[in-house]
């Protein structure tokens, strides 16, 4: 089972290496704060990290659909529609982040931490490709 | 002190206004380079378009989040500041 996840692995480029890399680390990531948060830490933290952790993943899926359907020539979506997608995604974004700050239904370090998350995986992921790079360099 | 209490709410707001006026302009401004770099890459060679969509998701997903932090800091200063109360209180108006 290993030996064939790392020959698909292989067999990708280094670009979807990556977007497989950022989407299990991010889940990985997303579950490993929520409950050490729930263990450790107060509930408004917790509901802080879970909400924000929510808003960003599905926002970055999002950002990747609106993507493939923008650029991809085969998928291709009138502009009208990539745009408003693209607004509407942003504003519900905005709005439900202004809710939980001004009604206080959060904490906002907590929120901060759910919303890095993503970037997080992205810095993780390219250490990891890094650290690939260099291995492969060594072993020519 | 209650006038320096009144100015702090006021720095909070202009604080907050301005953040998330720069950090738009700053994310957008970026936002763009990529997305016109990425098109002319697509445009000169159609093939790589897999190639440069996900490059290109990867660093709008970093610039977006920057914006989205701004907007929360934001917020914060708006609506959730830690001293807000104890400011509030100095000028009478604790809750």
């Amino acid at each position: 089972m290993q030996l064939s996840i790392n020959y698909k692995m292989n067999e990708m480029d280094i670009q979807q290496r990556m977007l497989v890399f950022i989407n299990t680390a991010n889940w990985i990531l997303f579950l490993a704060t929520a409950i050490f948060s729930m263990l450790y830490l107060s509930l408004d933290y917790t509901l802080g990290v879970i909400i924000g952790g929510f808003i960003v993943t599905i926002n970055f899926h999002l950002l990747a659909r609106t993507l493939r359907h923008a650029l991809n020539p085969n998928e291709l979506k009138s502009p009208n529609t990539i745009i408003a997608k693209y607004y509407i995604r942003f504003s519900i974004t905005g709005v439900i982040l202004f809710f939980l700050i001004s009604r206080h239904i959060v904490h906002p370090l907590g929120l901060i931490v759910g919303l890095s998350i993503v970037v997080l995986s992205i810095v993780l992921a390219t250490i990891y490709a890094i650290t690939q790079h260099i291995q492969q360099k060594e072993a020519v | 002190m209650e006038g320096q209490a009144l100015q702090f709410f006021i720095a909070c707001v202009t604080a907050a206004g301005f953040g998330i006026a720069i950090s738009a302009f700053g994310c957008g401004i970026g936002q763009g380079l990529g997305l016109k770099a990425a098109v002319e890459g697509i445009a000169r060679n159609p093939e790589s378009s897999g190639k440069v969509t996900v490059t290109m998701l990867i660093g709008l997903a970093m610039i977006e989040s920057l914006c989205i932090y701004a907007l929360v800091i934001a917020l914060i200063l708006i609506y959730a500041h830690p001293q807000a109360s104890v400011i509030a209180g100095l000028l009478g108006a604790a809750h």
